[in-house]
């Protein structure tokens, strides 16, 4: 605040202060004057409610001055007299760092610890799976659900089976959580209509799902020369590129003829954010290590 | 003062009135006056920019819907705070949000710093279903908005109000204005504010400019 604020504060603490100061002083001592009977001659309802006349009660007066004390202490001790900070220097900003500091240091004991064990070996560790669930509800769960399964109309992959887009050991999984990913399926609608059918009927046939044999042949040659190139030869996929793979029972944005069509057709964008300007590496880590456990329910459980 | 003047004002309705309306507003003369003045000096910090198109009229999307009825955009400097939303907001932040969206009821959560949070695709499905990504949300869905055009004579009739009002827009971000939301729905709009939301504005990790205004 300028110092033309700031004296503007400071007079109307004053006043306000001082005009409430004098009532408290005048009024007690105010000479009412009173009736015969010890009122003060106000009457309602005709002469059946008469306004007496009385002393103020001491713990009323007491409790009054006390006030006055603990005004100016607080004025005193804190922010409040125009730019006067206050004797303790008390500022919310100052609170909230010391605040944090000492949650910091609450936790850095047990942080210290987790640091010493990889993802794989934490996941086995109670208050390192306490601590990740918190931050996987918080963060993780408005895309991959609260139970990790995942949501294949979003195409947030389920995280509790053994099927990984980009690898599933704790350091695979660190790297997702920490720089995020982006899945990109080209759209294939330029190779007809026909072509696409057929793939999606080939795609089929790689898991062994219920398929029209003579489609999906006519699609194998595209297969290999187009779709390989990331998902391989065989559509098991590729965790370099983050590719799906084909030929088991998971499906990334569903395993209906209609999913499978209209992924070949209008191509798929997957995005994970990155974690890394949210989350610190420690919480990373422990995030890591829950994750893991949810397709490892037994890691680590050694100890 | 004698007792006369204490029953003078006892007994005059008006002259009462006066007086409680002067002592009542002795705390507001003191606390609200100075910031509401000082705040017309708020300077933008250099990582503060006026919104772009596209932005802007996410941002009227935003404020139409009254999204603000259950997300603040204020993030308190309280510890349980700064830990799920990320650095509490200051006053610089909000320069150029006419009117300014802090809120004061938190049915969802907190939105200061929720850009990036989430994919496109997922504001996109939560906006037309929130219940397809979150099952237990009570918000509800905004389908219309993906039908609804933009108009960019409109954005560009605001983008000249707000320049008027101080916003630094220069002749060649209004002339652009209509090209950028050429073809785009209020879908795309409020999803492209949305992440914006804390990632263009945020202060730095180091101390904040000022303290925002309030000790």
């Amino acid at each position: 605040m300028s110092t033309g604020w700031s004296l503007w504060v400071m007079f109307l603490v004053v006043l306000n202060l001082g005009i409430t100061f004098f009532l408290f002083l005048w009024g007690p001592r105010a000479k009412i004057p009173t009736q015969p009977d010890g009122t003060s001659g106000h009457v309602w309802a005709h002469g059946v409610l008469r306004e007496g006349v009385r002393r103020l009660p001491m713990w009323w007066i007491l409790f009054s001055g006390a006030m006055f004390v603990a005004a100016f202490i607080y004025l005193v001790l804190y922010p409040g007299f125009g730019n006067h900070k206050g004797a303790l220097g008390w500022t919310s900003h100052g609170q909230l760092a010391g605040e944090q500091a000492a949650n910091e240091a609450k936790l850095e004991p047990l942080m210290q610890r987790f640091a010493l064990y990889t993802p794989e070996q934490l996941a086995g560790d109670p208050a390192a799976r306490q601590l990740g669930q918190v931050l996987f509800e918080d963060n993780c769960a408005a895309c991959h659900q609260r139970s990790g399964k995942g949501n294949q109309q979003l195409g947030a992959p389920d995280l509790t089976d053994q099927d990984w887009l980009y690898g599933g050991n704790g350091k695979d999984i660190t790297t997702s959580i920490h720089d995020g990913r982006a899945g990109v399926m080209p759209p294939w609608a330029s190779l007809g209509e026909q072509n696409v059918a057929n793939l999606a009927q080939y795609v089929l046939s790689l898991s062994g799902s219920p398929h029209d044999a003579k489609m999906a042949a006519a699609a194998e040659p595209i297969f290999k020369t187009t779709c390989a190139a990331c998902h391989g030869p065989d559509g098991k996929g590729n965790q370099a590129v983050g590719a799906p793979n084909l030929a088991d029972h998971i499906w990334l944005h569903g395993g209906t003829l209609a999913d499978i069509t209209k992924t070949i057709h209008d191509g798929r964008q997957g995005h994970m954010p990155n974690w890394d300007k949210r989350l610190s590496d420690a919480q990373i880590h422990v995030l890591a290590a829950y994750v893991y456990h949810l397709s490892h329910p037994d890691a680590g459980a050694t100890d | 003062m004698a007792y006369r003047h204490f029953e003078a004002i006892e007994k005059h309705a008006g002259l009462l009135g006066i007086g409680i309306a002067i002592m009542v507003s002795l705390g507001g003369l003191a606390e609200i006056t100075p910031l509401f003045v000082e705040a017309h000096s708020l300077k933008a910090p250099a990582n503060v920019h006026p919104y772009d198109p596209l932005r802007l009229a996410g941002k009227d999307v935003y404020v139409r819907e009254g999204c603000y009825l259950c997300h603040s955009q204020m993030i308190r400097a309280l510890r349980f705070e700064t830990q799920r939303y990320g650095h509490y907001s200051t006053a610089e932040e909000s320069v150029y949000d006419r009117p300014f969206q802090w809120g004061s009821k938190r049915t969802g959560p907190d939105l200061a710093r929720v850009g990036g949070k989430y994919s496109d695709d997922w504001q996109r499905m939560h906006l037309l279903d929130p219940r397809s990504v979150v099952p237990q949300s009570n918000m509800p869905g905004y389908p219309w908005l993906a039908k609804a055009g933009i108009d960019g004579a409109d954005i560009q009739a605001r983008m000249r109000v707000l320049r008027k009002l101080g916003d630094p827009y220069s002749d060649a971000d209004i002339a652009a204005a209509p090209e950028a939301v050429k073809g785009k729905t209020e879908m795309d709009a409020l999803i492209a504010y949305l992440q914006g939301l804390g990632i263009k504005n945020e202060p730095t990790a180091a101390a904040p400019a000022s303290d925002g205004g309030a000790p």
